[in-house]
């Protein structure tokens, strides 16, 4: 089993298919479950705090918006824990987590300097699309088990 | 860090299928007799719990109907008020993610299927996929109704 | 209070910034509740041809698609926060614009605020209470003449103001350097008093406003305890007898500063702060301490002066202030420094604050710092349209508080 990080990070498609193939996608939902149940931190709704913002600088430089560095103390850790990943380049569009154009920029930068297994792809609007993305994304993750 | 929730997991069940109901799923899960927090909500369900009666209930979901059970992960329990829409008024801004990657499912249900089948090849790159016989026809038969009118 | 101000969050970032339980305490202490208008997946698919703007994150679209919400009126609501991180070019762009399309339809109060990590409750909440009294006293805040007998205290960060008023007319003013807020209140209110030939006793009503209003709001068990948001733009609009159609009342405090758009004398738009204490009045004291002049002196010095002569690019209070020494050791004439520390201030509030809320004429300079008269004319060259300052412009606290005040009397 391998750690897969998908883009977008929150997306129930890309984490269903890396799920139903074995591996274990990593979601933006993990870190924020962990963040919600951590006991001491009472900072709603997310109890991400003024501290994540500065965590984030790790990522990007304090001219950076905070938003997108308190996005970035959520996604990097996940950037840095995974072991693979699927990008989709197209998505619909993304909230939240992944709402920010700009922090989105860099978590796709920063998954390509990782340097590990990628699988880059388009989101299916036909039937024929839908055929192609569900190959290659099933073929990149036995793939991934075949090279552990 | 450790606490109350530290390996209780919520998982979203979104629901792309015909031959499934909200209400049969939640039956199913109820069924397995398991400690678990089932809602229904308009995607499917969610279910909370610890991690291998999850596993269990997303085991037998998927048993419904392979292709048409999709699962994700959910960060906050069913319900909690940090999140909830009853008390911020709009939807959280996961709904709308789901909401749009919904239409998207009977695409990739049919493909899975299909590929399950071993029916699917690999396309390359700037290679159409063939068409199959069946389909063609459809689109004939469509096209020629559409003029007809 | 007793009824929920419901206002409606738009924003995007706040829960990344970690600033969102900010913005709830803030609200909460002043009876409000921040809500999240409903929108489905298709309103905001179609927000961008529908508004009109393209933008490329999500969460802006989002946002304008429950600004639209607001303006439809699906959603109840008395008033609007618009919130995006600072430093966001494409946020900031959405937020001035939806801000605007949602005032103008609607009439409703809109704030509208970048954050950063560091944004506290404390920093939004005048704001807060600004938008909830535009929100739910609109009784109070259509008044247009003063009744009876009333007295108004202004304690702001650097001077305290008190008026006394009487049926329309201001009878007696009192004006101390504020040192202890309690001390400072009792002096300029026994100088009022005294000039107006009352006794307190007689007093009908009494508002407080300023930093210190609720200290002194307390002591003199004052009826109106009001931040200075809506008592100023009252203050301005009464003094310049522009009170129905639009105005635009600009204030540059001891510390912080303010923009308001006002309508029929109900302020509807507002910016509060400034990024530094360089485009503040406490600059300008600097400037005049190091000129050797006294702060009154200031305006007259700098009229005479040109500001264009003095190299000054600077927000900050410590390089501003360098600059002007600088200037005056390369053997700058003192008018043309106190010029430039004057087109400084007023380019810092132009492009920090003025762009956050609608300039219609009128435009009224009002607060002590008007009256130094190099302010108002750098105003006026940035802006290009007159600036005008109403007379007792330094009192405009404490005249708005004791012309709301009034409106107690009658209730009682």
């Amino acid at each position: 089993m391998v750690k897969v990080l998908v883009y977008p990070a929150n997306s129930l498609i890309l984490a269903d298919l890396v799920e139903r193939f074995g591996h274990e996608p990593l979601s933006v939902q993990q870190e924020i479950r962990e963040k919600i149940s951590a006991p001491g931190l009472d900072s709603p709704p997310l109890n991400i705090t003024p501290d994540d913002p500065k965590i984030g600088l790790r990522y990007a430089a304090v001219e950076v918006p905070s938003g997108v560095r308190g996005r970035m103390a959520l996604i990097g850790p996940l950037i840095e824990e995974a072991e693979a990943a699927v990008v989709v380049h197209d998505p619909d569009p993304t909230f939240g987590c992944m709402g920010c154009a700009r922090t989105n920029e860099l978590v796709n930068f920063l998954i390509r300097a990782r340097k590990i297994p990628l699988l880059e792809l388009k989101y299916p609007s036909t039937e024929d699309d839908a055929r192609d993305f569900v190959v290659r994304v099933a073929e990149f993750l036995k793939s991934l088990e075949n090279g552990k | 860090m450790k606490s109350d929730l530290d390996g209780v997991v919520t998982k979203l069940i979104i629901l792309s299928s015909k031959r499934i109901m909200p209400g049969e799923l939640l039956s199913k899960i109820y069924s397995l007799k398991k400690d678990l927090i089932v809602k229904e909500t308009c995607f499917g369900a969610e279910v909370s719990g610890k991690k291998d009666d999850v596993e269990d209930a997303l085991r037998e979901a998927r048993s419904l109907d392979p292709y048409g059970v999709f699962v994700k992960e959910r960060g906050f329990l069913p319900g909690d008020p940090r999140r909830c829409r009853a008390t911020r008024a709009g939807a959280r801004p996961g709904f709308h993610q789901i909401e749009l990657e919904v239409e998207r499912l009977p695409l990739i249900a049919k493909a899975l299927s299909e590929y399950e089948r071993g029916a699917l090849l690999r396309r390359e790159e700037g290679e159409e996929l063939n068409l199959s016989a069946g389909r063609f026809k459809e689109i004939i038969e469509d096209t020629l109704k559409d003029m007809s009118v | 209070m007793s009824e929920i101000v419901r206002i409606a969050q738009l924003s995007c970032g706040s829960e990344y910034s970690g600033i969102q339980q900010e913005i709830d305490e803030a609200a909460r202490s002043v009876g409000a509740e921040m809500v999240f208008p409903d929108v489905d997946a298709g309103d905001i698919q179609r927000i961008e041809d529908e508004f009109g703007l393209r933008v490329a994150s999500p969460d802006l679209k989002l946002m304008m698609a429950r600004g639209k919400a607001v303006v439809d009126g699906i959603s109840d609501i008395d008033a609007v926060f618009i919130g995006t991180c600072f430093r966001c070019a494409e946020a900031a762009l959405v937020r001035s614009e939806l801000r605007r399309y949602i005032y103008e339809t609607t009439g409703l109060p809109v704030i509208s605020y970048s954050f950063t990590e560091r944004t506290t409750a404390t920093t939004l909440l005048t704001r807060m209470e600004a938008l909830t009294t535009m929100a739910l006293r609109k009784n109070l805040l259509v008044r247009e003449r003063q009744r009876g007998l009333t007295a108004g205290i202004d304690s702001g960060s650097t001077t305290t103001k008190c008026v006394v008023m009487r049926d329309n007319e201001i009878i007696g003013t009192g004006w101390v350097p504020t040192t202890k807020v309690l001390q400072s209140a009792e002096k300029a209110f026994e100088e009022a008093l005294e000039a107006a030939g009352v006794r307190e006793g007689e007093l009908e009503a009494i508002g407080t406003t300023g930093y210190g209003r609720f200290l002194a709001g307390e002591r003199f068990k004052a009826d109106l305890v009001q931040e200075e948001v809506t008592v100023n733009s009252k203050g301005a609009v009464f003094l310049a007898d522009t009170q129905k159609g639009d105005a635009t009342v600009i204030d540059i405090g001891g510390m912080d500063n303010k923009a308001i758009s006002v309508h029929n004398g109900i302020p509807g738009m507002f910016t509060l702060g400034g990024i530094c204490a360089g485009a503040s009045g406490r600059f300008l004291e600097l400037t005049a301490r190091r000129l050797g002049v006294e702060i009154t002196e200031l305006g007259a010095l700098s009229v005479k002066g040109d500001a264009r002569k003095i190299a000054m690019n600077s927000y900050c209070i410590v390089f501003g202030i360098q600059s002007l020494v600088n200037s005056l050791s390369a053997g700058a004439k003192p008018e043309d420094v106190a010029a430039a520390a004057c087109h400084s201030v007023s380019e810092q509030v132009f492009e920090q604050q003025l762009q956050e809320v609608e300039v219609k004429e009128p435009v009224l300079m009002v607060g002590g710092s008007s009256l130094i008269e190099g302010l108002p004319k750098a105003m006026e060259e940035l802006l290009h349209v007159e600036v005008h300052v109403p007379p007792n412009s330094q009192f405009i606290g404490a005249v708005g508080a004791a012309l709301l005040s009034s409106g107690f009397i009658e209730e009682e």
